[in-house]
């Protein structure tokens, strides 16, 4: 049987409903008894009530949708910085390698008789594979990831293409802030580890689009491939949505254009907001070009 | 040379760690009760927890963890700050705590006034809490508004369990008597 002193740790978790059987029905007996520990029970219950039926209205203030951003962006900080030591790690190795490469052919005689002038001209394999793609990251813009759209993917080619624009806009203020920059052979291997989608960039250099970086999306379940170039320093998205099939079309919506094709149980959107004829033509360059 | 994944957690922790984002930062706000600052622990909060993503125990509440990093951020923040401010000294409201809630065990069931107190707006409520000292705000808030658990609470406080249901009961209490003193019975 509790007393006043012996029943006080048990006041809270009572209202809380959070109490044994047992323990509850001792803290009842003893309410019934004492009128000032019935008393107390009463106004800490009336303020839990309270306070929870007000719930809704306490948490309405929200977020500022900048401090959103930064958020969502503070798992790409991490990555980034985790990206720039093994970047470093790897170009260390690098040259590590090219020291031993030259070490080897210093040391070692060759298994054909070579001339110094033959062997400069001939490129290392090894650095040529390396170094191909960070010219190509010259003339290329890519920005990579997953957009919180796939369930946009049963919608209708306009709503669809509506949130594809938007995020279209939010990845490129996203990356302007940030400043990515990425080789292809970085976005190549992307595609293939995140969306096992083996391809190839197209040269896009003769269609004047232009290599900024790349980075993941921050959204969703991260099934929807987001590529971005810049055509003429202005913005333009390649979105590939894996396993779905639609009927090829064209769509406006928010002021952009949106060309949609398929091709080996693959999804494209390209959207633009350049004049339709431009998109149509940028469009069926990429399509041609994308193995 | 592998390169790393684009990714270092994976989707699914990403999006539900974001989903907390606006309760955590109502609650950066509670405690730094500054918009600019409380931004500012809020994505130190994010930064940390993605950083640490793999100390996360899968299967535990992700949205406590969360408010646990806000928490001893705050905490290390106010540390740092300790030199310049006057700190309330966490001893005196523990005791305060501890002691029973004055008149609460003297009065009568004042049933009018519970009655009367379900008729208090949130903008009253809201206020109300904001003057309640930091210790007793805290405790009643993530119990009674974001509904943790007292072990989560006590986690995210850095005190014992027992602490935390005596800084509600007291939290509490307050609250009853300032809103009680809002609305006469005899109004």
């Amino acid at each position: 049987m509790h007393n006043c002193d012996s029943l006080d740790p048990l006041v809270t978790p009572f209202v809380d409903g959070a109490l044994p059987d047992a323990d509850r029905r001792a803290v009842e007996d003893h309410l019934r008894r004492c009128p000032p520990c019935h008393s107390r029970v009463t106004a800490e219950r009336a303020v839990h009530e309270l306070l929870q039926a007000r719930r809704p209205t306490l948490c309405r203030t929200t977020a500022p949708d900048a401090l959103h951003l930064r958020c969502a962006d503070a798992v790409h900080a991490n990555a980034k910085a985790v990206d720039a030591k093994a970047q470093k790690r790897a170009a260390t190795a690098e040259l590590q390698n090219f020291r031993d490469l030259q070490n080897q052919n210093l040391r070692t005689p060759h298994p054909e008789p070579r001339t110094p002038n033959a062997e400069r001209r001939t490129p290392n394999p090894l650095l040529s594979r390396r170094l191909g793609p960070v010219a190509l990251a010259a003339s290329l813009v890519v920005v990579v990831g997953g957009a919180f759209v796939y369930q946009a993917t049963d919608k209708s080619a306009r709503v669809m293409a509506a949130e594809l624009v938007a995020d279209h806009a939010k990845c490129f203020a996203m990356n302007s802030a940030l400043g990515t920059h990425q080789a292809a052979s970085f976005v190549e291997e992307a595609m293939a580890s995140s969306f096992n989608w083996q391809m190839h960039l197209p040269d896009t250099s003769r269609a004047g689009l232009e290599l900024v970086g790349a980075r993941p999306c921050l959204y969703g379940e991260g099934r929807i491939a987001h590529i971005m170039y810049r055509h003429q320093g202005r913005p333009l998205s390649l979105f590939m949505l894996p396993q779905t099939a639609r009927t090829q079309e064209i769509v406006e919506v928010l002021g952009h254009e949106a060309v949609i094709w398929c091709a080996n149980n693959r999804t494209f959107v390209l959207v633009s907001g350049e004049p339709r004829r431009e998109v149509e033509q940028i469009a069926s360059y990429v399509q041609a070009s994308l193995h | 040379m592998p390169r790393p994944g684009l990714r270092l957690v994976s989707p699914a922790f990403e999006a539900e760690a974001l989903a907390s984002l606006d309760s955590l930062y109502r609650a950066a706000l509670r405690l730094t009760r500054v918009p600019a600052d409380a931004e500012d622990l809020v994505q130190e909060t994010y930064l940390k927890a993605f950083r640490s993503a793999d100390t996360f125990e899968p299967g535990t509440n992700l949205r406590a963890w969360l408010f646990t990093i806000l928490h001893n951020t705050a905490r290390n923040r106010a540390r740092d700050r300790a030199r310049d401010t006057v700190a309330i000294d966490s001893e005196i409201v523990d005791r305060a705590a501890d002691a029973p809630p004055p008149g609460s065990r003297a009065s009568a069931v004042d049933t009018p006034e519970t009655l009367l107190l379900r008729e208090t707006l949130a903008p009253e409520l809201q206020a109300a809490i904001d003057e309640l000292p930091e210790q007793f705000r805290q405790a009643v808030w993530l119990r009674d508004v974001e509904e943790f658990s007292y072990a989560e609470i006590a986690t995210m406080l850095s005190v014992p369990v027992g602490t935390v249901m005596s800084r509600i009961s007291r939290g509490r209490h307050l609250l009853f008597d300032k809103l009680k003193a809002l609305r006469p019975a005899n109004a």
